[in-house]
C-alpha cells in the first residue's frame, strides 16, 4: 500500500514536471518569449539579423514571423540576447504567452507564417585574402550585424573546402577571368595591375594555364556545391559571371587580352545553358573595348549609350504560407526601393530560364532585381547591383558606414538570404 | 548649358561693339526673350558675315526654343569657308552633345581633325565631352590618339588630368594636374575638386607630387584645399609655407590666415597671416596677425606684430583697436600694472561700452598674477556693471564666496564650456562658501592647469554632494593635456564610486575611448558595454554605440 502510494506521489510528481516545463513555470509565464519587430518600431534592423543568427548559432530556438510586423522575430527572452540587444540598440518586446497566443491566432488569419529558425549556417564569402570588410556589401553587413563568416578563395575553392559551408556569397568577381573588362578604363592604375598579377600568380600555383581557365574551374566548383545542397548568394558581377563561366563549357569566351586567345566567334551558338542556375540564350559581348559581358544585364552601367537610368524595384508579396521560402528572401519594412548600380544591375528577363522565381521586379521595365531558384538539391538567389545604400558606386568611393544606414531596406534583402538557410525545411505545399 | 551661357556672356560684353548693327539688333531681341525674331538676322549674318559672336546667338536662341538641330544646316556652311576657327567646332561638337548624337558627335570631332590636324583643341575639347558623358575609356583612347598625332600630350594636361582623376589613377592625375597648374594656377580649384576623392591610401603620392621641387603656387594652392578637404589642415598649411616669400605669395599666405580664422583654427591662423606680414607689412594685415596670435594663445607676439610706437601717435584709433588687442595680451600674461596703466592713458578715447570690457580684462589681469583684491577692485572702479559682471561671480567663485558666485552667475548669458562648467559644479555645492574649490577654479584661470587638476581632486573630497562633477573637471583637465595616465584613475573614481552620478557616463565613454587610443581594445569594449547596459537613458549612448562599433570593427574606421 505504502509502496503504490509512493508511486503515486512520484508519478503526479513527473506529471506536475511536464506540465511546468510545458507552460513554462511560473517564473517565465509572463515574459518567456522576446519580440524583436522588424517593422518601423525597430531601431536598427540590420543588428537584429545578428541577433537573431547568434541565438540560433547558441543552441536557442528562434521562430521568423514572415510578414508579420515588417517579418519580426521571436526568441527566447533571455538574458544574453537581452543583454546583446541593450548593446546593439535592438528594439526587442516582452511577449508573454497570452500576448503570443494573440500573435499566433492573428498570424493564422492573415498572409503570415511562422518558420522556425534550428541551425545557424556555417557561412564562406568568396572573397581574396587581402579585400577588406568593406569592399563588398554583404561582408559590410555581415560585420556591422556580427555575424561570423570565412572569407574563401581560389585557392580554398580548389582544395575543396566549399564542402565545409552551408552558405556561400559571391559579389564582384568576373568568373570569365576578364577582370571585369576593367583594361578598357584602368590597365595603368596600380591596384589592377596588381590584381592581375596576383591573379596570374594564383592560376599558375594551381597549374592553370590562365586566369579565365582558373575561374571557370572555380565556378565549377560552386555549381557542384548549389547542386550538392549549398545555397549560394550572389551580387554584382559575380552573378552574371558565374553564369557564364558555368554554361561556357569547353567553350573560349574570354577575350584575347584576358588568355592570349580571341573570343570564340561561335560562343553565343556553344554555350551549354542547360548547366546554368538562372539565365539561357544570352548573347556574349565579343568587342573587348565595350566594357560588358553579355545582354544579361539590363542597365549596362559601363556601356556608354546602353547604360540605363536607375528606377526603383518592387517587392514581390508571395504567400507566407504556400510559398515560404521567397517569402523569406522578401521580408523588408519597404516594399518599393530604389536602385543600385552594379557591374551587374539587373537581369533581362527574357534571358531568365522557366521557373525562375522573381522575387523584385521594376514595373514596366525589361529588367527584374532580384531573383531565386533550386538547383540540383540547393538553392541560389542573385540580388543586381553592388551596394543598396551606395547607388552610383564607383572605384575608390569611401566605404558605406552602416551605422549610419541602421535600417537599410536594401540590405535587408541580403541578411535575409543569411538567415533563410537557418529556416527548418517543410514540404512544399505548392 | 553653363558653357554656353559663360560664353555668352563673356561674348556679349567684350565684342558685341564690333558687330553690325543688325547682329547688335538680333542681341537685343534675344535678351528679351524675342527668339524667333532675333533668328533670321543672326541666319542672315552667318551667311554674309559669321562671327563667333553671330554663331553663338543663334546656337543660344535656337537652343532655348528647343530646335539646337536647326543649326547644324547653317553651322556646316560656316565651317566649309572656316574650317580652322576653333569656336565653330566647339559650338559643333556641344550642338551634338546637346542632341545626343553621340555617332554625329564623333564625326564632328573627326572633321575638326582632319580640318586643323597640328591643333591639341580638337581632342582636348572632345576628351572632355567624353569625360562630362561619363566616358572614361573612350576619353582615354582620344588622349592616346593626340598623343600619336601631335608627338605629346603637352597641351591636353588639363583632360588628361581630369580623365585620370575619373578612372581612379590618381598617381597620374596628380602628375598631369602638377603640369596643368604650372601654365596655370587658376586650375586649383579644379584639381582639389577632382582629386578631393582619391582614398586615404594614395593620397601621399598625390602629396609627393606636388610637393615635388620647385615650389609651384598652383600645385601647393590646389594641395592645401585637399588637405583641408581631407581633414588635415595643419598639413594644408605645410603645403603653403614652402613656397617663394613674395607679394603673391604673402596673398596666398593671408588669404588662408582669413579662412583659418573665420574657421577658428587660430594657432594656424596665426602662423598663415606671421608669415604674411612678415613679407607684405600693412598696418590691417599687422592687426589680423596680431589678433590671430592672441586667439591662438601666443599673446606676447601682440608687442611685436603691432609695436606701441605704430600707434600711439593716433590716440583714437589706437584706443579703437590696438589698446584693446594690448590690454588683453597684457591681461592674457598676467601684467596687471601694465595693462592698468595702459587703460589709463587712453580711458578718455575709449569708446562707450569699451570701459566696462577694459575693467573686466584688468580684473583677469590681476586674476592671472593671483592678486584677487585688485581684480576686485578694478571691476568696483568700473562702475556698478562690470562689479556684477560674470567677472566679478568669477572672482567671488575664486576666493571661494560661493553665495556671492551664485548670486552674480545665476543670470549669466555666457554660454561657453567653461562657463557650463561652472555653473554645473555651483549648483550643485552646498553651503556659502568652498574656498577649495575656488582654489581650483583659481589656478585653472591661471593657466596652471596641473595645479588646477590636483585642487579640483581635493575639493572634491570635500564637496561630496558635487564631488562627481568637480572630479570630472580635474578629469578634463588632464585629458586636454592629454595626459590619459592620470586621467584614468580620476574618470575610474567616478565609475566606480558615483555609478549612479550623471557624470558617470561621461567620465566611462571618456575611459574607453582613451583605452582604445591606447590599444587596448578589451578594456575598451568592456567599458563600452558596461556604459550602454548601465546608462540606457544616457544622451551619450548613440556615441557609446558608435564607438563600441569602431572598436570592434563592425564599421569602416
Amino acid at each position: 500500500m505504502i509502496d503504490r502510494l509512493a508511486r503515486r506521489r512520484r508519478m503526479l510528481a513527473r506529471l506536475a514536471l511536464v506540465v511546468a516545463t510545458l507552460t513554462g513555470g511560473p517564473a517565465l509565464a509572463n515574459a518567456q518569449r522576446m519580440l524583436v519587430p522588424m517593422d518601423d518600431g525597430q531601431t536598427n534592423h540590420l543588428k537584429a539579423y545578428g541577433l537573431t543568427y547568434n541565438a540560433i548559432k547558441a543552441g536557442l530556438q528562434a521562430e521568423w514571423l514572415l510578414n508579420y510586423r515588417g517579418g519580426a522575430f521571436l526568441l527566447p527572452d533571455a538574458p544574453e540576447l537581452r543583454r546583446r540587444a541593450g548593446l546593439d540598440g535592438i528594439s526587442v518586446e516582452a511577449v508573454s504567452d497570452a500576448q503570443l497566443g494573440a500573435i499566433r491566432r492573428e498570424m493564422a488569419g492573415g498572409n503570415m507564417e511562422s518558420v522556425p529558425l534550428e541551425k545557424a549556417p556555417k557561412i564562406a564569402v568568396y572573397s581574396p585574402p587581402d579585400a577588406q570588410p568593406w569592399d563588398d556589401a554583404v561582408t559590410l553587413a555581415l560585420k556591422y550585424a556580427g555575424i561570423e563568416f570565412t572569407a574563401v578563395y581560389d585557392t580554398e575553392v580548389e582544395r575543396g573546402d566549399l564542402t565545409k559551408y552551408d552558405w556561400l556569397h559571391l559579389h564582384h568577381e568576373d568568373f570569365t577571368g576578364q577582370f571585369n573588362k576593367f583594361h578598357l578604363g584602368y590597365r595603368d592604375a596600380p591596384w589592377f595591375r596588381e590584381l592581375v598579377a596576383k591573379n596570374q600568380a594564383t592560376a599558375k600555383k594551381l597549374g592553370f594555364v590562365t586566369v579565365p581557365a582558373l575561374k571557370k574551374d572555380v565556378a565549377e566548383h560552386i555549381r557542384q556545391f548549389v547542386e550538392r545542397g549549398g545555397f549560394l548568394f550572389a551580387m554584382c558581377g559575380a552573378t552574371e559571371t558565374l553564369e557564364l563561366a558555368i554554361a561556357a563549357n569547353g567553350v573560349d569566351i574570354a577575350g584575347e587580352f584576358a588568355d592570349g586567345t580571341p573570343m570564340d566567334p561561335n560562343s553565343d551558338a556553344k554555350m551549354q545553358w542547360r548547366r546554368s542556375f538562372a539565365f539561357k540564350d544570352a548573347h556574349l559581348e565579343h568587342s573587348p573595348f565595350v566594357n560588358s559581358m553579355s545582354d544579361i544585364d539590363g542597365h549596362q552601367v559601363n556601356v556608354a549609350g546602353r547604360r540605363q537610368p536607375l528606377g526603383t524595384f518592387t517587392l514581390f508579396n508571395f504567400s507566407a504560407k504556400f510559398d515560404p521560402v521567397p517569402s523569406m528572401l522578401v521580408q523588408d519594412h519597404r516594399s518599393v526601393l530604389s536602385d543600385f548600380y552594379g557591374v551587374t544591375t539587373s537581369f533581362t528577363k527574357s534571358t531568365l530560364k522557366n521557373g525562375v522565381v522573381i522575387l523584385a521586379t521594376e514595373e514596366g521595365a525589361p529588367w527584374t532585381k532580384y531573383v531565386h531558384g533550386d538547383y540540383g538539391k540547393g538553392t541560389w538567389t542573385y540580388l543586381g547591383g553592388h551596394d543598396p545604400e551606395d547607388p552610383q558606386h564607383a572605384i575608390g568611393n569611401p566605404p558605406t558606414d552602416l551605422s549610419l544606414h541602421r535600417s537599410s531596406p536594401g540590405y535587408r534583402l541580403i541578411l535575409n538570404n543569411v538567415l533563410f538557410p537557418a529556416a527548418k525545411k517543410k514540404p512544399l505545399k505548392t | 548649358m553653363v558653357v554656353v551661357a559663360l560664353s555668352v556672356v563673356a561674348g556679349r560684353d567684350v565684342r558685341a561693339q564690333t558687330e553690325s548693327p543688325e547682329v547688335l539688333r538680333a542681341i537685343e531681341l534675344e535678351n528679351a526673350g524675342k527668339y524667333r525674331e532675333a533668328i533670321p538676322i543672326y541666319r542672315e549674318a552667318m551667311r554674309t558675315h559669321p562671327t563667333p559672336i553671330v554663331v553663338l546667338g543663334l546656337e543660344r536662341s535656337y537652343h532655348e526654343l528647343g530646335m539646337s538641330d536647326s543649326l547644324l544646316a547653317p553651322l556646316d556652311s560656316v565651317l566649309a569657308k572656316f574650317p580652322r576657327e576653333p569656336m565653330y567646332h566647339v559650338v559643333h561638337l556641344r550642338t551634338y552633345q546637346i542632341l545626343r548624337r553621340y555617332d554625329a558627335l564623333r564625326g564632328a570631332f573627326e572633321r575638326w581633325v582632319r580640318d586643323d590636324p597640328r591643333s591639341a583643341a580638337p581632342y582636348s575639347e572632345y576628351a572632355r565631352v567624353l569625360i562630362q558623358l561619363g566616358r572614361p575609356a573612350s576619353a582615354d583612347s582620344v588622349i592616346a590618339r593626340a598623343k600619336t598625332a601631335l608627338g605629346s600630350t603637352r597641351d591636353l594636361q588639363y583632360e588628361t588630368a581630369q580623365l585620370r582623376a575619373a578612372m581612379g589613377e590618381w598617381e597620374p592625375s596628380a602628375n598631369a594636374w602638377r603640369l596643368a597648374l604650372a601654365n596655370d594656377a587658376q586650375l586649383a580649384s579644379a584639381a582639389t575638386y577632382a582629386l578631393a576623392p582619391a582614398p586615404a591610401g594614395v593620397r601621399p603620392a598625390i602629396r609627393r607630387i606636388f610637393l615635388m621641387a620647385p615650389p609651384e603656387r598652383g600645385a601647393r594652392r590646389a594641395l592645401a584645399d585637399l588637405e583641408i578637404a581631407w581633414g588635415q589642415p595643419q598639413a594644408a598649411w605645410e603645403a603653403l609655407r614652402g613656397l617663394p616669400p613674395d607679394a603673391e605669395t604673402a596673398t596666398v599666405w593671408e588669404d588662408f590666415g582669413d579662412r583659418a580664422m573665420l574657421e577658428e583654427r587660430f594657432g594656424l591662423a596665426r602662423d598663415a597671416l606671421g608669415a604674411a606680414v612678415r613679407v607684405k607689412r600693412t598696418a590691417a594685415l599687422a592687426l589680423k596677425a596680431a589678433t590671430a596670435s592672441l586667439r591662438a594663445g601666443s599673446p606676447a607676439d601682440v608687442f611685436t606684430l603691432v609695436p606701441v610706437g605704430e600707434w600711439q601717435s593716433d590716440p583714437a584709433r589706437a584706443a579703437n583697436s590696438y589698446v584693446p588687442l594690448h590690454v588683453e595680451a597684457l591681461a592674457a600674461l598676467g601684467r596687471g600694472a601694465e595693462a592698468e596703466a595702459l587703460v589709463a592713458k587712453y580711458d578718455k578715447y575709449l569708446p562707450p561700452g569699451q570701459h566696462a570690457r577694459m575693467a573686466r580684462l584688468l580684473a583677469s589681469a590681476w586674476v592671472r598674477s593671483g592678486d584677487l583684491a585688485r581684480a576686485r577692485q578694478a571691476l568696483r572702479t568700473a562702475g556698478a556693471d562690470a562689479d556684477s559682471s560674470d567677472a566679478a561671480g568669477l572672482i567671488a567663485l575664486y576666493e571661494g564666496r560661493l553665495d556671492a558666485a551664485r548670486a552674480l552667475l545665476r543670470g549669466s548669458r555666457d554660454q561657453s564650456a567653461d562657463m557650463a562648467l561652472v555653473l554645473g559644479i555651483v549648483s550643485r555645492v552646498r553651503g556659502d562658501s568652498a574656498p577649495q574649490l575656488g582654489a581650483a577654479f583659481l589656478a585653472l584661470a591661471r593657466g596652471d592647469s596641473a595645479a588646477a587638476a590636483q585642487r579640483f581632486v581635493e575639493a572634491a573630497e570635500r564637496h561630496p554632494e558635487a564631488a562627481s562633477a568637480i572630479l570630472l573637471a580635474a578629469a578634463r583637465v588632464h585629458a586636454a593635456r592629454n595626459d590619459a595616465k592620470r586621467a584614468i584613475p580620476v574618470w575610474q573614481r567616478i565609475v566606480e564610486r558615483y555609478a549612479s552620478a550623471p557624470e558617470a557616463a561621461e567620465a566611462e565613454l571618456e575611459w574607453a575611448r582613451a583605452l582604445r587610443r591606447g590599444g587596448d581594445t578589451a578594456g575598451a569594449i568592456s567599458h563600452l558595454e558596461h556604459l550602454i547596459l548601465n546608462a540606457p537613458e544616457s544622451a551619450l549612448l548613440p556615441q557609446a554605440r558608435r564607438e563600441l562599433d569602431l572598436v570592434r570593427g563592425s564599421v569602416p574606421p
